[in-house]
Protein backbone atom coordinates (compact mmCIF):
# COMPACT_ATOMS: atom_id res chain seq x y z
CA UNK A 1 0.00 0.00 0.00
CA UNK A 2 2.31 2.63 -1.73
CA UNK A 3 -0.24 5.21 -2.46
CA UNK A 4 -1.44 5.75 1.22
CA UNK A 5 -3.97 8.46 1.09
CA UNK A 6 -2.20 11.29 3.58
CA UNK A 7 -4.38 13.29 6.11
CA UNK A 8 -3.86 16.58 5.61
CA UNK A 9 -2.31 19.16 3.46
CA UNK A 10 -1.22 21.22 6.59
CA UNK A 11 -2.65 24.13 4.41
CA UNK A 12 -5.75 26.23 5.36
CA UNK A 13 -8.59 25.70 3.33
CA UNK A 14 -7.12 23.02 1.15
CA UNK A 15 -9.09 19.77 1.42
CA UNK A 16 -6.91 16.73 0.33
CA UNK A 17 -7.77 15.57 -3.09
CA UNK A 18 -9.04 11.95 -3.11
CA UNK A 19 -7.50 11.25 -7.03
CA UNK A 20 -5.02 13.91 -7.96
CA UNK A 21 -4.08 12.21 -11.32
CA UNK A 22 -7.09 12.22 -12.56
CA UNK A 23 -8.00 15.61 -11.68
CA UNK A 24 -4.47 16.77 -13.23
CA UNK A 25 -5.06 14.86 -16.07
CA UNK A 26 -8.36 16.54 -16.91
CA UNK A 27 -7.56 19.71 -16.08
CA UNK A 28 -4.08 19.59 -18.34
CA UNK A 29 -6.01 18.16 -21.17
CA UNK A 30 -8.37 20.75 -20.70
CA UNK A 31 -5.45 23.40 -20.81
CA UNK A 32 -4.26 22.30 -24.06
CA UNK A 33 -7.63 21.46 -25.77
CA UNK A 34 -7.92 25.99 -24.94
CA UNK A 35 -4.21 26.92 -25.98
CA UNK A 36 -4.86 25.11 -29.42
CA UNK A 37 -7.47 27.91 -30.18
CA UNK A 38 -4.72 29.93 -29.66
CA UNK A 39 -2.77 31.01 -33.06
CA UNK A 40 0.31 28.40 -33.63
CA UNK A 41 3.08 31.58 -33.51
CA UNK A 42 1.45 32.84 -30.14
CA UNK A 43 4.38 32.74 -27.46
CA UNK A 44 1.69 32.48 -24.64
CA UNK A 45 0.40 29.07 -26.18
CA UNK A 46 3.96 27.53 -26.79
CA UNK A 47 5.22 28.10 -23.71
CA UNK A 48 2.34 27.10 -22.31
CA UNK A 49 2.13 23.89 -24.28
CA UNK A 50 5.85 23.11 -23.36
CA UNK A 51 4.81 23.87 -19.85
CA UNK A 52 1.20 21.68 -19.30
CA UNK A 53 2.67 18.43 -21.77
CA UNK A 54 6.02 18.73 -19.70
CA UNK A 55 3.54 18.24 -16.37
CA UNK A 56 1.57 15.81 -17.85
CA UNK A 57 3.83 13.33 -19.36
CA UNK A 58 5.14 13.41 -15.48
CA UNK A 59 1.72 12.73 -13.77
CA UNK A 60 1.36 9.71 -16.65
CA UNK A 61 4.59 8.31 -15.92
CA UNK A 62 4.48 8.44 -12.25
CA UNK A 63 1.41 6.48 -9.90
CA UNK A 64 3.19 6.86 -6.62
CA UNK A 65 1.79 10.99 -5.85
CA UNK A 66 5.12 11.74 -3.60
CA UNK A 67 6.64 11.06 -6.27
CA UNK A 68 4.85 13.32 -8.70
CA UNK A 69 5.24 16.09 -6.35
CA UNK A 70 9.19 15.40 -6.46
CA UNK A 71 9.55 15.64 -9.78
CA UNK A 72 6.84 18.28 -11.05
CA UNK A 73 8.84 20.25 -8.07
CA UNK A 74 5.98 22.90 -7.60
CA UNK A 75 4.45 22.28 -5.00
CA UNK A 76 1.67 19.47 -3.55
CA UNK A 77 -0.16 17.59 -5.81
CA UNK A 78 -3.32 19.67 -4.17
CA UNK A 79 -1.90 23.14 -4.95
CA UNK A 80 -0.77 21.60 -8.54
CA UNK A 81 -4.96 21.68 -9.12
CA UNK A 82 -5.05 25.28 -8.15
CA UNK A 83 -2.21 25.95 -10.36
CA UNK A 84 -3.80 24.01 -13.24
CA UNK A 85 -7.19 25.36 -12.54
CA UNK A 86 -5.88 29.22 -12.18
CA UNK A 87 -4.00 28.18 -15.50
CA UNK A 88 -7.09 26.70 -17.73
CA UNK A 89 -9.12 29.85 -16.72
CA UNK A 90 -6.31 32.38 -17.72
CA UNK A 91 -6.36 30.47 -21.19
CA UNK A 92 -9.62 30.86 -21.67
CA UNK A 93 -9.36 34.53 -21.12
CA UNK A 94 -6.37 35.00 -22.94
CA UNK A 95 -8.43 33.97 -26.08
CA UNK A 96 -10.69 37.16 -25.86
CA UNK A 97 -8.15 39.19 -24.72
CA UNK A 98 -6.02 37.93 -27.69
CA UNK A 99 -2.00 39.45 -26.23
CA UNK A 100 -0.44 37.79 -28.79
CA UNK A 101 -1.69 40.95 -31.18
CA UNK A 102 0.99 43.71 -31.96
CA UNK A 103 1.21 46.72 -29.66
CA UNK A 104 -2.10 48.42 -28.62
CA UNK A 105 -0.91 51.79 -28.11
CA UNK A 106 2.61 53.11 -27.64
CA UNK A 107 3.54 55.08 -25.01
CA UNK A 108 3.69 58.85 -25.42
CA UNK A 109 6.75 60.39 -25.46
CA UNK A 110 8.79 60.70 -22.24
CA UNK A 111 6.29 58.91 -20.88
CA UNK A 112 8.61 56.55 -19.38
CA UNK A 113 11.35 58.93 -18.65
CA UNK A 114 13.07 59.30 -15.28
CA UNK A 115 14.26 61.75 -13.38
CA UNK A 116 10.92 63.45 -14.98
CA UNK A 117 12.21 66.70 -13.91
CA UNK A 118 14.36 66.58 -17.53
CA UNK A 119 11.27 67.03 -19.22
CA UNK A 120 10.71 70.79 -20.14
CA UNK A 121 7.46 70.89 -22.24
CA UNK A 122 4.65 72.75 -20.43
CA UNK A 123 1.33 70.93 -20.33
CA UNK A 124 -0.67 73.63 -21.15
CA UNK A 125 0.63 76.23 -23.99
CA UNK B 1 -13.44 70.53 -42.28
CA UNK B 2 -9.95 68.39 -41.66
CA UNK B 3 -9.84 70.47 -38.61
CA UNK B 4 -13.64 68.88 -37.66
CA UNK B 5 -11.96 65.84 -38.61
CA UNK B 6 -9.30 65.84 -35.83
CA UNK B 7 -11.50 67.08 -33.19
CA UNK B 8 -13.66 63.92 -34.04
CA UNK B 9 -10.95 61.44 -33.95
CA UNK B 10 -9.54 63.06 -30.56
CA UNK B 11 -13.23 62.40 -29.15
CA UNK B 12 -12.93 58.94 -30.44
CA UNK B 13 -9.67 58.38 -29.12
CA UNK B 14 -10.60 59.57 -25.27
CA UNK B 15 -12.07 56.07 -23.16
CA UNK B 16 -15.41 57.62 -22.01
CA UNK B 17 -15.80 57.38 -18.11
CA UNK B 18 -19.32 56.09 -18.03
CA UNK B 19 -21.42 58.25 -20.95
CA UNK B 20 -20.82 58.04 -24.02
CA UNK B 21 -23.24 61.44 -25.74
CA UNK B 22 -24.13 64.40 -24.16
CA UNK B 23 -27.62 63.10 -23.71
CA UNK B 24 -26.63 60.56 -21.54
CA UNK B 25 -24.45 62.32 -19.31
CA UNK B 26 -27.44 65.20 -19.17
CA UNK B 27 -30.08 62.18 -17.85
CA UNK B 28 -27.42 61.29 -15.41
CA UNK B 29 -27.05 64.68 -13.89
CA UNK B 30 -30.51 65.12 -13.83
CA UNK B 31 -30.95 61.87 -12.40
CA UNK B 32 -28.89 62.92 -9.53
CA UNK B 33 -30.32 66.14 -8.97
CA UNK B 34 -33.97 64.33 -8.84
CA UNK B 35 -32.29 62.00 -6.03
CA UNK B 36 -31.23 64.73 -3.95
CA UNK B 37 -34.17 66.61 -4.31
CA UNK B 38 -36.05 63.33 -2.56
CA UNK B 39 -33.82 62.85 -0.34
CA UNK B 40 -33.83 66.52 1.25
CA UNK B 41 -36.72 65.39 3.68
CA UNK B 42 -35.16 62.58 5.29
CA UNK B 43 -31.58 64.66 5.28
CA UNK B 44 -33.33 67.27 7.24
CA UNK B 45 -34.89 65.14 9.28
CA UNK B 46 -31.87 63.00 10.14
CA UNK B 47 -29.74 65.38 10.53
CA UNK B 48 -31.62 67.98 12.89
CA UNK B 49 -30.30 70.89 10.75
CA UNK B 50 -31.44 74.41 11.49
CA UNK B 51 -32.69 74.79 7.76
CA UNK B 52 -35.90 74.35 6.25
CA UNK B 53 -36.62 71.80 2.98
CA UNK B 54 -36.74 74.83 0.59
CA UNK B 55 -33.52 76.52 2.25
CA UNK B 56 -31.90 73.18 1.32
CA UNK B 57 -33.46 73.15 -2.56
CA UNK B 58 -32.48 76.54 -2.77
CA UNK B 59 -28.44 75.08 -1.73
CA UNK B 60 -29.14 72.32 -3.86
CA UNK B 61 -29.98 74.27 -7.05
CA UNK B 62 -27.46 76.18 -6.28
CA UNK B 63 -24.44 73.83 -5.60
CA UNK B 64 -25.94 72.10 -9.19
CA UNK B 65 -25.66 75.95 -11.31
CA UNK B 66 -21.92 76.06 -9.98
CA UNK B 67 -21.11 73.88 -12.93
CA UNK B 68 -23.77 74.80 -15.32
CA UNK B 69 -20.63 75.79 -17.65
CA UNK B 70 -19.35 72.48 -17.80
CA UNK B 71 -19.72 70.98 -21.21
CA UNK B 72 -17.12 68.29 -21.31
CA UNK B 73 -18.98 65.18 -21.00
CA UNK B 74 -16.28 63.38 -18.89
CA UNK B 75 -15.76 66.36 -16.67
CA UNK B 76 -19.63 66.24 -16.04
CA UNK B 77 -19.29 62.66 -15.66
CA UNK B 78 -16.68 62.71 -13.25
CA UNK B 79 -18.92 65.78 -11.01
CA UNK B 80 -22.26 63.23 -11.05
CA UNK B 81 -19.34 60.43 -9.76
CA UNK B 82 -18.33 62.64 -7.00
CA UNK B 83 -22.13 64.08 -6.31
CA UNK B 84 -23.33 60.18 -5.80
CA UNK B 85 -20.58 59.70 -3.61
CA UNK B 86 -21.49 62.59 -1.64
CA UNK B 87 -25.34 61.54 -1.95
CA UNK B 88 -24.57 58.19 -0.35
CA UNK B 89 -21.95 59.76 2.28
CA UNK B 90 -25.17 61.86 3.05
CA UNK B 91 -28.19 59.23 3.14
CA UNK B 92 -26.39 56.84 4.90
CA UNK B 93 -25.36 59.30 7.76
CA UNK B 94 -21.54 58.65 7.41
CA UNK B 95 -21.41 63.00 7.66
CA UNK B 96 -22.93 64.48 10.55
CA UNK B 97 -24.20 67.74 11.20
CA UNK B 98 -21.20 70.01 10.65
CA UNK B 99 -20.69 68.35 7.69
CA UNK B 100 -23.93 68.98 6.04
CA UNK B 101 -23.73 72.74 7.62
CA UNK B 102 -20.13 73.43 5.42
CA UNK B 103 -22.32 73.75 2.29
CA UNK B 104 -23.79 76.99 3.99
CA UNK B 105 -20.36 78.70 5.20
CA UNK B 106 -22.40 80.68 7.70
CA UNK B 107 -19.24 81.35 9.70
CA UNK B 108 -17.43 82.59 6.53
CA UNK B 109 -17.82 86.43 6.91
CA UNK B 110 -18.00 87.99 3.36
CA UNK B 111 -14.64 90.12 2.22
CA UNK B 112 -14.48 93.84 2.73
CA UNK B 113 -14.47 95.14 -0.87
CA UNK B 114 -13.65 98.80 0.38
CA UNK B 115 -10.50 100.28 0.46
CA UNK B 116 -10.82 101.25 4.51
CA UNK B 117 -12.50 97.82 6.12
CA UNK B 118 -9.67 95.97 3.72
CA UNK B 119 -7.33 98.42 6.14
CA UNK B 120 -8.97 97.96 9.06
CA UNK B 121 -8.64 93.98 8.55
CA UNK B 122 -5.28 94.16 7.56
CA UNK B 123 -5.11 93.10 3.96
CA UNK B 124 -3.82 94.34 1.14
CA UNK C 1 36.56 55.29 5.40
CA UNK C 2 37.34 53.19 2.10
CA UNK C 3 37.97 50.15 4.56
CA UNK C 4 34.87 50.95 6.43
CA UNK C 5 32.44 50.61 3.10
CA UNK C 6 34.73 47.70 2.39
CA UNK C 7 33.48 45.56 5.52
CA UNK C 8 29.85 47.33 5.24
CA UNK C 9 29.89 45.70 1.29
CA UNK C 10 31.47 42.26 2.22
CA UNK C 11 28.95 41.91 5.33
CA UNK C 12 26.26 43.14 3.20
CA UNK C 13 26.98 39.98 0.77
CA UNK C 14 27.88 38.05 3.44
CA UNK C 15 24.45 38.78 5.36
CA UNK C 16 22.22 39.45 2.89
CA UNK C 17 22.84 37.55 -0.31
CA UNK C 18 23.43 35.06 1.23
CA UNK C 19 20.60 34.09 3.44
CA UNK C 20 18.06 35.82 1.14
CA UNK C 21 18.76 35.96 -2.61
CA UNK C 22 19.69 32.58 -3.16
CA UNK C 23 16.81 30.78 -2.56
CA UNK C 24 15.59 33.08 -5.35
CA UNK C 25 18.01 32.15 -7.69
CA UNK C 26 18.06 28.34 -7.17
CA UNK C 27 14.41 28.59 -7.04
CA UNK C 28 13.88 30.32 -10.31
CA UNK C 29 16.22 27.75 -11.76
CA UNK C 30 13.67 25.98 -12.03
CA UNK C 31 11.84 28.32 -14.49
CA UNK C 32 14.40 28.57 -16.89
CA UNK C 33 17.52 27.27 -17.78
CA UNK C 34 20.69 28.91 -16.45
CA UNK C 35 23.13 30.34 -18.80
CA UNK C 36 26.10 28.47 -19.48
CA UNK C 37 28.73 31.41 -19.46
CA UNK C 38 29.00 33.34 -16.16
CA UNK C 39 28.21 37.35 -16.69
CA UNK C 40 30.77 39.88 -15.95
CA UNK C 41 30.96 41.57 -12.46
CA UNK C 42 30.67 44.51 -11.50
CA UNK C 43 33.44 46.11 -11.57
CA UNK C 44 32.48 49.94 -9.98
CA UNK C 45 32.80 50.77 -6.64
CA UNK C 46 29.68 50.27 -4.57
CA UNK C 47 28.32 49.24 -1.44
CA UNK C 48 25.34 47.13 -2.58
CA UNK C 49 26.84 44.24 -5.32
CA UNK C 50 23.81 43.70 -7.66
CA UNK C 51 23.75 39.54 -7.69
CA UNK C 52 24.25 38.78 -11.39
CA UNK C 53 23.40 35.28 -11.68
CA UNK C 54 19.41 37.06 -10.00
CA UNK C 55 19.54 39.84 -12.63
CA UNK C 56 20.04 37.60 -15.36
CA UNK C 57 16.97 35.47 -14.39
CA UNK C 58 14.65 38.27 -13.71
CA UNK C 59 16.22 39.72 -16.76
CA UNK C 60 15.14 36.60 -18.92
CA UNK C 61 11.72 36.52 -17.24
CA UNK C 62 11.09 40.19 -18.46
CA UNK C 63 11.62 39.17 -22.11
CA UNK C 64 9.46 36.84 -21.31
CA UNK C 65 6.33 38.16 -20.13
CA UNK C 66 7.39 40.46 -23.13
CA UNK C 67 6.91 38.18 -25.54
CA UNK C 68 3.81 36.44 -23.78
CA UNK C 69 2.18 39.72 -23.91
CA UNK C 70 3.51 41.92 -26.59
CA UNK C 71 0.08 43.63 -27.04
CA UNK C 72 0.57 45.55 -23.62
CA UNK C 73 3.87 45.54 -22.34
CA UNK C 74 5.24 49.02 -23.96
CA UNK C 75 9.37 48.71 -21.96
CA UNK C 76 11.03 45.90 -19.29
CA UNK C 77 13.26 47.70 -17.38
CA UNK C 78 15.28 46.67 -14.28
CA UNK C 79 15.64 49.21 -11.91
CA UNK C 80 18.35 49.69 -9.13
CA UNK C 81 20.05 46.84 -10.39
CA UNK C 82 17.68 43.86 -9.08
CA UNK C 83 14.35 45.00 -9.37
CA UNK C 84 12.07 44.00 -12.54
CA UNK C 85 9.71 46.38 -13.93
CA UNK C 86 7.17 45.60 -16.32
CA UNK C 87 5.59 49.18 -18.12
CA UNK C 88 2.22 48.80 -19.90
CA UNK C 89 -0.49 50.44 -21.59
CA UNK C 90 -3.37 51.34 -19.32
CA UNK C 91 -5.90 49.21 -20.99
CA UNK C 92 -3.70 45.86 -20.58
CA UNK C 93 -4.23 46.34 -16.28
CA UNK C 94 -6.16 43.20 -16.27
CA UNK C 95 -4.40 41.27 -18.42
CA UNK C 96 -1.15 41.33 -17.64
CA UNK C 97 -2.32 41.13 -13.65
CA UNK C 98 -3.84 37.97 -14.50
CA UNK C 99 -1.08 36.60 -16.48
CA UNK C 100 1.07 37.55 -13.97
CA UNK C 101 -1.23 35.44 -11.29
CA UNK C 102 -2.04 32.30 -12.61
CA UNK C 103 0.81 31.66 -15.19
CA UNK C 104 2.64 28.31 -14.21
CA UNK C 105 5.66 30.34 -14.83
CA UNK C 106 4.93 33.16 -12.84
CA UNK C 107 2.29 32.37 -10.16
CA UNK C 108 2.57 36.53 -7.98
CA UNK C 109 -0.68 35.11 -6.49
CA UNK C 110 -0.12 38.21 -3.78
CA UNK C 111 -0.33 41.96 -4.43
CA UNK C 112 1.95 43.99 -2.10
CA UNK C 113 0.45 47.43 -2.56
CA UNK C 114 -0.87 49.85 -5.06
CA UNK C 115 1.22 52.95 -5.37
CA UNK C 116 0.40 56.55 -7.29
CA UNK C 117 2.93 58.97 -9.02
CA UNK C 118 1.85 62.40 -10.13
CA UNK C 119 4.07 64.29 -12.46
CA UNK C 120 1.93 67.37 -14.11
CA UNK C 121 4.96 67.75 -16.70
CA UNK C 122 3.61 64.59 -18.45
CA UNK C 123 0.80 64.24 -21.19
CA UNK C 124 -0.76 61.56 -18.49
CA UNK C 125 0.62 63.24 -15.13
CA UNK C 126 -0.81 59.99 -13.39
CA UNK C 127 1.41 56.65 -12.81
CA UNK C 128 -0.26 53.29 -11.04
CA UNK C 129 1.94 51.00 -9.88
CA UNK C 130 1.65 47.77 -8.52
CA UNK C 131 3.35 45.66 -6.73
CA UNK C 132 3.60 41.81 -7.24
CA UNK C 133 5.16 38.75 -4.60
CA UNK C 134 5.22 35.16 -5.96
CA UNK C 135 5.54 33.16 -2.85
CA UNK C 136 6.19 29.96 -5.05
CA UNK C 137 8.98 31.54 -6.76
CA UNK C 138 10.15 34.18 -4.15
CA UNK C 139 10.32 36.97 -6.18
CA UNK C 140 9.08 40.28 -7.08
CA UNK C 141 8.00 42.29 -9.54
CA UNK C 142 6.37 45.98 -10.54
CA UNK C 143 3.76 46.62 -13.11
CA UNK C 144 3.22 50.64 -13.88
CA UNK C 145 0.76 52.13 -16.25
CA UNK C 146 -0.43 55.43 -16.51
CA UNK C 147 -3.47 57.51 -16.96
CA UNK C 148 -4.77 61.27 -16.77
CA UNK C 149 -7.25 63.04 -14.92
CA UNK C 150 -10.13 61.52 -16.49
CA UNK C 151 -9.41 58.57 -18.56
CA UNK C 152 -10.95 55.67 -16.37
CA UNK C 153 -8.32 52.67 -15.53
CA UNK C 154 -9.64 49.14 -15.12
CA UNK C 155 -9.96 47.96 -11.73
CA UNK C 156 -8.03 45.06 -10.74
CA UNK C 157 -10.27 43.82 -8.30
CA UNK C 158 -11.25 41.00 -10.06
CA UNK C 159 -8.38 39.44 -10.35
CA UNK C 160 -6.83 40.48 -6.72
CA UNK C 161 -9.50 41.19 -4.07
CA UNK C 162 -6.77 42.95 -2.12
CA UNK C 163 -7.27 46.19 -4.47
CA UNK C 164 -9.91 47.24 -3.25
CA UNK C 165 -8.81 49.03 -0.48
CA UNK C 166 -5.52 50.24 -2.30
CA UNK C 167 -7.59 51.92 -5.48
CA UNK C 168 -10.07 53.53 -3.40
CA UNK C 169 -7.04 54.79 -1.84
CA UNK C 170 -5.48 56.23 -5.24
CA UNK C 171 -8.96 57.72 -5.96
CA UNK C 172 -8.95 59.59 -3.19
CA UNK C 173 -5.35 60.88 -3.07
CA UNK C 174 -5.01 61.40 -6.57
CA UNK C 175 -8.24 61.09 -8.36
CA UNK C 176 -7.92 58.13 -10.79
CA UNK C 177 -11.27 56.66 -11.79
CA UNK C 178 -11.27 52.74 -11.25
CA UNK C 179 -13.95 51.53 -13.81
CA UNK C 180 -16.06 48.48 -12.85
CA UNK C 181 -14.43 48.70 -8.97
CA UNK C 182 -17.40 47.42 -6.62
CA UNK C 183 -17.13 50.56 -4.21
CA UNK C 184 -15.19 53.17 -5.02
CA UNK C 185 -15.46 56.13 -1.95
CA UNK C 186 -13.11 57.88 -0.43
CA UNK C 187 -11.40 56.45 2.58
CA UNK C 188 -8.63 58.96 4.07
CA UNK C 189 -10.25 61.96 4.01
CA UNK C 190 -13.22 63.25 5.60
CA UNK C 191 -16.70 63.49 4.87
CA UNK C 192 -17.18 66.90 2.58
CA UNK C 193 -13.10 67.51 1.99
CA UNK C 194 -12.62 68.91 -1.35
CA UNK C 195 -10.13 68.01 -3.81
CA UNK C 196 -7.22 64.61 -4.19
CA UNK C 197 -4.44 65.53 -1.35
CA UNK C 198 -1.58 63.97 -2.83
CA UNK C 199 -1.94 65.99 -6.58
CA UNK C 200 0.99 68.20 -7.01
CA UNK C 201 -1.05 70.95 -7.34
CA UNK C 202 -2.95 70.75 -4.04
CA UNK C 203 -0.58 73.27 -1.55
CA UNK C 204 1.21 71.15 1.41
CA UNK C 205 -1.47 73.52 3.65
CA UNK C 206 -4.58 72.42 1.90
CA UNK C 207 -7.50 74.79 1.02
CA UNK C 208 -9.89 74.94 4.42
CA UNK C 209 -9.05 74.54 7.86
CA UNK C 210 -11.73 73.42 10.85
CA UNK C 211 -12.06 74.74 14.15
CA UNK C 212 -14.69 73.46 16.67
CA UNK C 213 -17.23 76.80 17.06
CA UNK C 214 -18.63 77.39 20.28
CA UNK C 215 -21.64 79.46 19.98
CA UNK C 216 -22.93 77.01 16.71
CA UNK C 217 -21.32 74.09 19.01
CA UNK C 218 -20.46 72.54 16.40
CA UNK C 219 -16.87 71.69 13.67
CA UNK C 220 -17.17 74.74 10.95
CA UNK C 221 -14.95 74.72 7.90
CA UNK C 222 -13.45 77.96 6.98
CA UNK C 223 -10.63 78.72 3.95
CA UNK C 224 -7.23 79.11 5.33
CA UNK C 225 -5.83 81.97 5.99
CA UNK C 226 -2.61 82.04 7.07
CA UNK C 227 0.12 84.31 8.64
CA UNK C 228 2.73 86.13 6.48
CA UNK C 229 5.55 84.16 7.87
CA UNK C 230 4.09 81.11 7.14
CA UNK C 231 3.60 81.56 3.47
CA UNK C 232 6.94 81.29 2.40
CA UNK C 233 7.67 77.92 0.60
CA UNK C 234 10.58 76.58 -0.81
CA UNK C 235 9.84 74.70 -3.77
CA UNK C 236 12.77 73.86 -5.33
CA UNK C 237 13.49 70.04 -4.65
CA UNK C 238 16.52 69.48 -2.91
CA UNK C 239 17.52 66.17 -5.12
CA UNK C 240 17.73 68.87 -7.89
CA UNK C 241 20.35 70.78 -6.57
CA UNK C 242 23.14 69.29 -8.59
CA UNK C 243 21.93 68.59 -12.03
CA UNK C 244 25.14 67.69 -13.32
CA UNK C 245 25.02 64.51 -11.57
CA UNK C 246 21.41 63.57 -12.69
CA UNK C 247 22.93 61.69 -15.40
CA UNK C 248 25.48 60.07 -12.93
CA UNK C 249 23.81 56.50 -12.25
CA UNK C 250 21.29 55.74 -14.70
CA UNK C 251 18.35 54.44 -12.36
CA UNK C 252 17.53 51.94 -14.90
CA UNK C 253 18.31 49.76 -17.52
CA UNK C 254 15.82 49.07 -20.18
CA UNK C 255 16.19 45.44 -21.54
CA UNK C 256 15.65 44.69 -25.26
CA UNK C 257 12.75 42.83 -26.29
CA UNK C 258 12.11 42.24 -29.57
CA UNK C 259 9.43 43.56 -31.15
Amino acid sequence: MANVLKKTTGLTGLAVAANPHHTLSSLYNKILRAVQKMPQEAAYRKYTEEIVAQKLKIVQSTPVVKDLEKSINCGQAEELIVQAENELLLARKMLGWKPWEPLVKRAPAKQWDWPPAKIEQPKLE
Amino acid sequence: MAGREAARKVVHQVRPLLSVDKDEARKRVINLYKTWYRQIPYVVMDYDIPMSVEQCRDKLREEFLKNKDVSDIRVIDMLVVKGQMELKETVEIWKQKGHIMRYWKESQDPKPTDFLSKFFNGQN
Amino acid sequence: MAAFLRTISSSLRTGLVGKTIQPSTTLSAARFSTKAEEPAGETRPTVRKPDEVARSHLTDFGRYVAECLPKYVQKVQLTSGDELEVLIAPDGVVPVLQFLKDHHNSQFANLVDIAGLDIPSRENRFEVVYNLLSLRYNSRIRVKTYTDELTPLDSAYGVFKAADWYEREIWDMYGVFFANHPDLRRILTDYGFEGHPQRRDFPLSGYVELRYDDEKKRVVCEPLELAQEFRKFDLSAPWEQFPNFRNANPPSETIETKK
